[in-house]
């Protein structure tokens, strides 16, 4: 019994948090969240936020870039982290790519907007 | 039931004549029907609720896997009932009536419809592959089980079969709830949302007020949902309206405004949309009214904005 009860304290929760602390990886459970903003005229942004730092966000934006036909940059934020912005509507794009390439599984991303 | 009628689903224009018809024949027909005999009311009613929901198998989430769970209950209480070739020839009486009571340029449609009612009710055999598997599963699990064998198996000390155990407790639950029955096959309709253009820049939601009070809910939060969605900003004018910043059509409205149904306004367990949001402790907690279940939602977080206006002018405020 007693040796049962031991086993509880063996458990770290904190352990897989790794280095979630502070760096901003998302701010619930690790989801990534794919948004649009209107721009002027019929022009819209992609922001993608919430990719877990231990990917190189600056590399990742070069292959966006590439293979979304599109210009894109890596912005830092103080709360939200490092977030990828894309020219024009490339949620879709985004989303398959993400999951296609095993960053994240496709319940944990969230696509808002319209 | 007559407050149903003067809301239209949520879809494109075009579906709404058609529910609104076959919403319209329903009701007749129940109405002369219920006066007549009590069980084939019910029976004509699950018919008559069918249709649209096969209509529109292409509308989305909300509503759909609920109403097949409903069919299924439906069918089989259908198949119980003797009655429901009797009830026959005046059940269609009753709808031609009220078809030509209704209105007069959807003759076609309407004939359509009474076509779909009686295959069902004589051959069964509908153009729709999945509701007849449905219903032949539900055949042949109803038809033997029920009268011979669920005496059968009380008498004799055979052992119970899976079949007629899950009929007799799906039995026991409509006998004991009867409203549960009734109340679950409504279908979720929605007003549309009135969008219009305001200027070059501006969209504006005319019914914005209306929508809110028709799904319970405080405008705040709805516009929150809203404008955390779209990343815009926005506010609600004099006349109740919400002025959003940016070109949205209807459409997009529409998608927005599902999402934040089926994150806020249906219940995440039975999926009924009679629920009270609660402010508990900084938490949104959803309960249901129906089923009794409670649970947290997620708060609406904007997230991380870009800046998409000018630079310079954004500096200057700060500064």
């Amino acid at each position: 019994m007693t040796a049962e009860l031991g086993n509880l304290k063996g458990y770290d929760p904190f352990a897989d948090t790794e280095d979630n602390d502070g760096s901003g990886a998302g701010i619930q459970g690790g989801l990534i969240h794919i948004r649009i903003q209107q721009r002027n005229g019929r022009k819209t942004l992609t922001t993608v936020q919430g990719i877990h730092p231990k990917f190189d966000l600056k590399k990742l934006a070069r292959v966006c870039k590439k293979k979304f036909n599109c210009n894109g940059t890596v912005v830092e934020h103080p709360e939200y982290g490092e977030v990828i912005q894309l020219q024009g509507d490339k949620r879709e794009a985004m989303n398959s790519f993400l999951s296609e390439v095993g960053i994240a599984s496709s319940d944990l991303i969230k696509v808002h907007g319209f | 039931m007559a407050d149903e009628d003067e809301l239209i689903p949520f879809d494109l224009m075009k579906k709404k004549k058609k529910k609104k018809k076959t919403g319209f024949d329903l009701d007749a027909a129940l109405n002369e029907d219920g006066a007549a005999d009590g069980s084939p009311s019910q029976a004509t009613e699950n018919k008559a609720e069918e249709t649209p929901a096969s209509a529109d198998l292409e509308d989305l989430s909300l509503d759909m896997d609920f109403g097949g769970l409903k069919k299924k209950k439906k069918k089989k209480k259908a198949f119980d009932m003797e009655e429901v070739g009797d009830a026959l020839p005046q059940e269609d009486g009753s709808n031609q009536t009220a078809g030509e009571g209704g209105d007069f340029g959807m003759d076609d449609e309407f004939s359509l419809d009474l076509g779909k009612k009686k295959k069902k009710k004589k051959s069964r055999n509908t153009e729709d592959f999945d509701e007849e598997i449905d219903r032949d599963e539900e055949d042949t699990g109803a038809d033997q089980p029920d009268g011979s064998n669920n005496k059968a198996w009380s008498s004799s000390d055979r052992d119970y079969t899976y079949d007629e155990l899950l009929l007799r407790v799906f039995d026991i639950m409509r006998e004991k709830n009867p409203e549960m029955i009734a109340g679950d096959k409504k279908r979720f309709v929605m007003r549309p949302p009135q969008v219009l253009r305001v200027g070059t820049r501006k969209t504006s939601f005319a019914n914005f007020a209306d929508i809110c009070r028709l799904l319970h809910r405080q405008p705040k939060h709805v516009l929150a949902f809203l404008l955390a969605e779209l990343g815009t900003s926005g506010s609600v004018d004099g006349n109740n309206q919400l002025l959003i910043r940016g070109k949205y059509t209807q459409k997009q409205i529409e998608n927005v405004l599902r999402r934040y149904i089926k994150e806020y306004v249906t219940c995440h367990t039975c999926r009924s949309r009679d629920t009270i949001l609660q402010k508990d402790t900084r938490l949104f907690f959803l309960q249901c009214e129906t089923c009794g279940s409670r649970c947290s939602v997620a708060s609406i977080k904007t997230g991380f904005q870009a800046v998409t206006g000018k630079r310079a002018a954004i500096r200057a405020k700060t500064a």
